[in-house]
């Protein structure tokens, strides 16, 4: 409708495209040299860094996969991913689903401060987690980290749920109710399954922090025990040495699961991001 | 009696949350302040010394470098990258050719992790292959090369540059709010001969004031907060000239001075705290509801 205008001067859209085409290269060339990268020779790396590798080699990936001990990091790491969202959610929900459903004293106070958590520097609170996490026996566990992650994403994931709960119509719980459903199968029968879209949402932040989290993994582990991807990224340098394309190929492996993630999942995490941020 | 029993099934139901909210937030920020005013090694018995750790580390040289490159990271993201991220967003707001698309590249680099692409940009910034160097040479710009990561001069800003420029995250939020933004209100503008620029400058930017400011004092957080691409990359090198207070914290950390360590901490909370006051008085907004953490 009120496009009519936007061209008005040719210099505009020029500079629109520069703009957009600069973030757009800038956001996925770096990305790409790397892929391209991890295919080549290190002679051919360091020879011709911008070509097209002369011939692909797919060997780097394997060797990167033997080097670094990938699969066991990857493990973990899913481990670690899977077990914090799935906690945080089972957390979360519970607390959301009282707070978005009941009325109880204190409640509005509770749960302000609750999502207050999200605006903490959780980086200053370094010590005491490592505190009490050696205090409770999960220093460089996996169960540590999952704990830990867990904790750290409830306000974000009590302020995605309760926001989605709150907006679910009375009447379905009300007819339920009637129907002789008890509190906890409001909960488990009503609310979750009509939450699904909220659950998913608040998942993929848990898990995709988990995923990618460093400080935490640095601080918390120790051995190839429980250490997660990210961490042993940082391995990469000194286990690689001067193999750089083999490395290379290791940190695409590492990149791989988020960006299949978000190809599945762009919408729901683009959304879920913009839920918060718009006033209703 | 039904009450009574509901009344017991919300407790149960909240427990677990509080019981982890506490352990993981409450008691920690507990910890960090007390702690913070004693001498401690971790074990045996704390010295209570007050205010000394906070003396110790505002007349200490490093630490001095560490909050004034923590401000320049506040200021980077919280003006340059937020400016750049709103330009963008302004511009996707008239949804130009593929600009679905466009926003959906744009916020990749925010799901992959920080350590994958620190390591990224290790790689570009290196000084015999890295590609920054051998983009220049072929340019025949050879004489800008440089050890990026490694010189005192250039390393703050190129590991601050690599960051600034991923404006995925805040353009997304921005530019959700300028959607919420009513067509009519450009339409009148766009009748009364108003400018694509002069229609963003008065009606985007007034209209999408409570987001815009959000989004700034998020991004100043951010860089108060900074630490892992810096750690990965540089580890506060070359000669402290990118140090930040998250890597005194950790090192503090290692070398068991909790104390100290926790000063840090508490400072760190405490000016997060003050900027997220400081922006809303400045700019007077009223909204406390729209924070979200990366």
């Amino acid at each position: 409708m009120r496009r009519y205008n936007s061209f008005r001067s040719i210099s505009t859209g020029t500079l629109k495209w520069l703009f957009l085409g600069f973030f757009f290269l800038y956001t996925l060339l770096p990305f790409l040299w790397l892929i391209l990268s991890s295919f080549k020779t290190n002679y051919e790396f360091t020879t011709a860094p911008f070509s097209f590798p002369e011939t692909w080699q797919f060997e780097n990936y394997v060797k990167a996969i033997r080097i670094s001990g990938l699969p066991r990091l990857f493990v973990n790491s899913l481990i670690v991913s899977v077990g914090s969202t799935a906690l945080n959610l089972f957390v979360s929900s519970l607390g959301a689903f009282v707070f978005a459903r009941e009325r109880f004293r204190f409640q509005n106070l509770l749960l302000n401060i609750i999502i207050a958590g999200v605006l903490i520097p959780i980086i200053g609170l370094m010590v005491p987690y490592f505190k009490i996490i050696t205090t409770l026996r999960l220093y460089d566990t996996k169960l540590g980290l999952i704990v830990t992650y867990a904790a750290i994403n409830l306000p974000i994931s009590v302020f995605l749920l309760y926001g989605f709960m709150k907006r679910i119509p009375r009447e379905l719980e009300e007819a339920a109710v009637i129907d002789g459903c008890s509190f906890r199968q409001r909960y488990s029968r009503v609310i979750i399954p009509l939450s699904r879209m909220g659950l998913v949402t608040a998942g993929i932040f848990v898990f995709l922090y988990s995923w990618n989290d460093f400080i935490y993994a640095l601080l918390l582990t120790s051995s190839v025990k429980a250490r997660t991807l990210q961490l042993g990224i940082r391995f990469f340098v000194s286990q690689f040495f001067t193999d750089y394309t083999a490395m290379f190929a290791a940190i695409v492996i590492t990149i791989l699961p988020s960006i299949i993630i978000y190809i599945i999942f762009h919408d729901k995490i683009i959304h879920g991001l913009t839920s918060g941020s718009v006033k209703e | 009696m039904d009450h009574y029993k509901s009344r017991k099934w919300i407790v149960v139901f909240l427990l677990p949350l509080v019981i982890m909210f506490f352990l993981f937030f409450i008691l920690p920020l507990g910890f960090v302040f007390i702690v913070s005013l004693t001498k401690w090694g971790g074990f045996g018995k704390m010295e209570f010394v007050f205010l000394d750790n906070y003396r110790y580390l505002f007349q200490n040289g490093t630490f001095r470098i560490a909050i004034r490159n923590n401000f320049i990271w506040a200021f980077s993201l919280g003006f340059v990258q937020i400016t750049l991220a709103t330009v963008v967003a302004m511009i996707l707001s008239r949804k130009p050719l593929m600009w679905k698309f466009l926003r959906t590249i744009y916020f990749l680099p925010n799901v992959i992790s920080q350590v994958a692409i620190a390591m990224m940009w290790i790689a570009i910034y290196n000084a015999e292959y890295g590609a920054l160097n051998r983009l220049l040479e072929l340019a025949g710009l050879s004489r800008f090369a440089t050890n990026w990561l490694g010189t005192i001069e250039t390393a703050l800003p190129a590991v601050i540059l690599q960051q600034v420029l991923y404006i995925g995250y805040f353009m997304i939020i921005i530019l959700a709010g300028r959607m919420t933004v009513p067509d009519s209100l450009y339409e009148a503008a766009d009748l009364d001969g108003a400018s694509v620029l002069q229609q963003e400058l008065y009606i985007t930017i007034p209209m999408l004031k409570d987001i815009l400011i959000t989004s700034m004092t998020l991004a100043m957080a951010f860089g108060l907060r900074h630490f892992e691409s810096t750690f990965l990359m540089t580890a506060g090198g070359p000669a402290n000239s990118t140090q930040v207070m998250g890597i005194m914290l950790y090192n503090n950390l290692h070398s068991l001075t909790y104390g100290r360590a926790n000063a840090i901490g508490s400072i760190l909370i405490i000016l997060g705290f003050f900027v997220i006051v400081l922006i809303r008085r400045v700019f007077g907004s009223s909204s406390f509801t729209t924070e979200i953490r990366q």
